[in-house]
């Protein structure tokens, strides 16, 4: 090894589902100086050590969104991370593909359903055909209207939030952290026409799958914060429609039911979420934690000073004006 | 040390076995709990999905109530941790907290942002220390693999926790460690338990709940150990629902954590209320190895 450089390790995963032979990983040991990007160690591997291994890259400069991967575990962009840190913390580095996307060969995947679930968000501006923009102008927006969507336009389509997301993982109906993130900008885009209508479709169409979890916003190499951006999403849809999911009845009906003792009561909420019927549906869950925690059926008491509480609903819990 | 206790709504109702968990292991160290009946309800991640500025108004409220009395506040729930802090946060911007205050003045309350919001897991390895919790020891969890399961806003989003690594933490092993349990390493202790979707969608709640489970038992885990109740939940009291997502049984007890600490301080089952939980946690117990005798 040569002064400044580490011995860095990787395991990386060999996949060919056309060979019939299953999924691998294979050793790689190459001495890099720690800052080396990962993508430019995988480049070296394929030109020095082994020419059949498949990776999709272009750029190099976390521009154009082609190498994310999974590194150690987390969704990372290979030519954004340095080798020196995953060596440091883990002892060696194991790439492999993105999830929640199969496996075309080694370290690349099939996005075809990434695509279609970007493509079903309708991802362009829809201008109203009663004022089309007049010849040769553009269209301005106020540095104001901008700023609510700084962040989204960074957006570079890698899909490393798609391979980091737990919903799309669990349930195809969810179209993933990017797609949402991009919709709420064209929701809150001064320019666009389609609000009521985009709002209309996302309630049912998946909004109310997304688990808070935050992991793709770690997972962004471009700070877009997509899971803030669908929180943001969810309180628009909801002054625009009203709670029409069950997913929205259960946040409107959560603040309700603090109001009245300053804090949760779990059976009404239930009431609220479910419906009478619904509920009926839950009972038999509801015996079978009732009988270690019959707590679950008492009401509160009211908090010392609840009468703050609904001065404070009383002040902030006005119905706005929803205009952009 | 003296601290603003936050207990939040489930550890007051459904999961008051975190409630007597947390004051056994807060006396056991010498930690005073100090009450305050007039917390409100945190917003649970679920509020502010419905109206932004009242969650955070009425956690400016609740941080208020601790920055009168000149105290910090701890919490037992990774929600409730996440709410707080991100209350604090958003107060930052001057747009948040000029119709918050517009709310609150009036009642003649007023938050000056001084209030640091801490959860019990890191008072317990950041300010009691795992040297000292080790050296409080009397019953070692040796024999015992633990699978630490966070509770995403606890760590998340990072640059808003501010606190150790959101995809990557250990404190939570450390401590295990030091209770002398084997912490056991799994990509699903970082992840959702599935709880925000229970209402939504059961079936994906519960398919992710039993992922979880199942990669905490493919590694090796006897018992998952859990610093926020909303998990709990979802993986102790809808454990049936994720066993029939996931296709088989999974009987994986889950404790609180100060239920593993207060194991491992001498506490007895009854004390930290585990009779209370739907999975039983007798086998994880029984596989704690007795000290040797001297």
């Amino acid at each position: 090894m040569t002064e400044g450089t580490v011995s860095a390790t990787f395991d990386i995963y060999r996949n060919d589902p056309t060979s019939g032979k299953a999924a691998y990983y294979q050793r790689f040991t190459l001495d890099l100086t720690p800052h080396t990007p990962i993508l430019t160690a995988l480049l070296r591997i394929r030109a020095e050590l082994d020419p059949s291994l498949a990776l999709k890259y272009s750029c190099r400069s976390a521009i154009c969104g082609s190498c994310a991967m999974q590194v150690n575990s987390k969704s990372r962009l290979a030519c954004q991370t340095q080798v020196g840190p995953e060596i440091e913390r883990h002892g060696r580095i194991v790439l492999e593909p993105m999830r929640n996307q199969p496996v075309v060969r080694d370290l690349v995947v099939d996005q075809e359903r990434f695509w279609r679930d970007y493509a079903s968000i309708a991802p362009h501006l829809i201008l109203d055909p009663r004022h089309p923009m007049p010849a040769g102008h553009e269209n301005p927006m106020t540095p104001e209207q901008v700023e609510r969507f700084k962040e989204t336009p960074r957006c570079i389509a890698c899909a490393a939030c798609y391979s980091a997301c737990p919903a799309v993982e669990s349930d195809p109906a969810f179209p993933g952290p990017m797609a949402l993130a991009k919709l709420y900008r064209f929701v809150v885009d001064p320019r666009d026409s389609a609000t009521q209508d985009r709002l209309a479709r996302i309630q049912p169409g998946g909004l109310w799958l997304c688990l808070r979890c935050h992991l793709c916003t770690e997972a962004c190499p471009k700070d877009v914060r997509p899971s803030e951006r669908i929180r943001d999403l969810k309180e628009l849809a909801i002054a625009a429609q009203g709670a029409t999911e069950r997913g929205s009845r259960h946040a409107v009906g959560f603040k309700e039911s603090v109001r009245d003792r300053g804090l949760l009561e779990e059976m009404k909420l239930a009431r609220k979420t479910y419906g009478l019927a619904g509920t009926l549906g839950q009972l038999g869950q509801g015996v079978k934690i009732y009988r270690k925690k019959p707590e679950m059926m008492r009401k509160p008491h009211p908090i010392e000073g609840v009468e703050e509480i609904e001065k404070i609903y009383e002040a902030l819990d006005r119905p706005e004006g929803g205009s952009k | 040390m003296r601290i603003a206790y936050y207990p939040g709504c489930v550890a007051q109702e459904s999961g008051k076995e975190l409630d007597m968990a947390t004051r056994w292991v807060a006396k056991a160290l010498g930690i005073e709990l100090v009450e305050f009946p007039s917390f409100s309800c945190c917003g649970s991640g679920f509020m502010d999905e419905a109206n932004e500025v009242l969650n955070v108004a009425l956690n400016a409220r609740n941080l208020a109530i601790a920055e009168k009395a000149g105290l910090d506040i701890m919490t037992v729930c990774s929600t409730c941790q996440g709410m707080l802090s991100l209350a604090n946060l958003r107060l930052g911007d001057a747009k948040v907290k000029a119709r918050v205050d517009g709310a609150l003045k009036p009642l003649g309350i007023e938050y000056r942002g001084t209030v640091k919001v801490k959860h019990l897991l890191r008072i317990l390895t950041e300010d009691i220390g795992v040297a000292a919790i080790k050296a409080r020891v009397r019953r070692p969890l040796d024999g015992l693999k633990v699978g630490a399961f966070y509770g995403c806003h606890l760590l998340r989003p990072g640059d808003e926790m501010q606190w150790e690594s959101p995809e990557e933490p250990h404190s939570f092993e450390d401590l295990l460690t030091a209770l002398g349990a084997s912490p056991v390493y799994y990509r699903g202790r970082v992840m959702c338990c599935g709880f925000p979707i229970q209402f939504v969608k059961e079936e994906t709640a519960s398919r992710i709940a039993g992922r979880q489970i199942d990669d905490a038992k493919a590694h090796g885990a006897d018992a998952m150990a859990t610093p926020c109740p909303l998990c709990h939940i979802s993986l102790d009291s809808f454990q049936n629902k994720a066993a029939k997502a996931a296709g088989h049984p999974l009987d994986m007890p889950v404790f609180h954590l100060p239920q593993v600490v207060g194991l491992a301080l001498g506490a007895s089952p009854e004390e930290l209320g585990l009779p209370r939980h739907l999975v039983p946690t007798d086998a994880a117990i029984a596989r704690i190895r007795p000290p040797a005798v001297a």
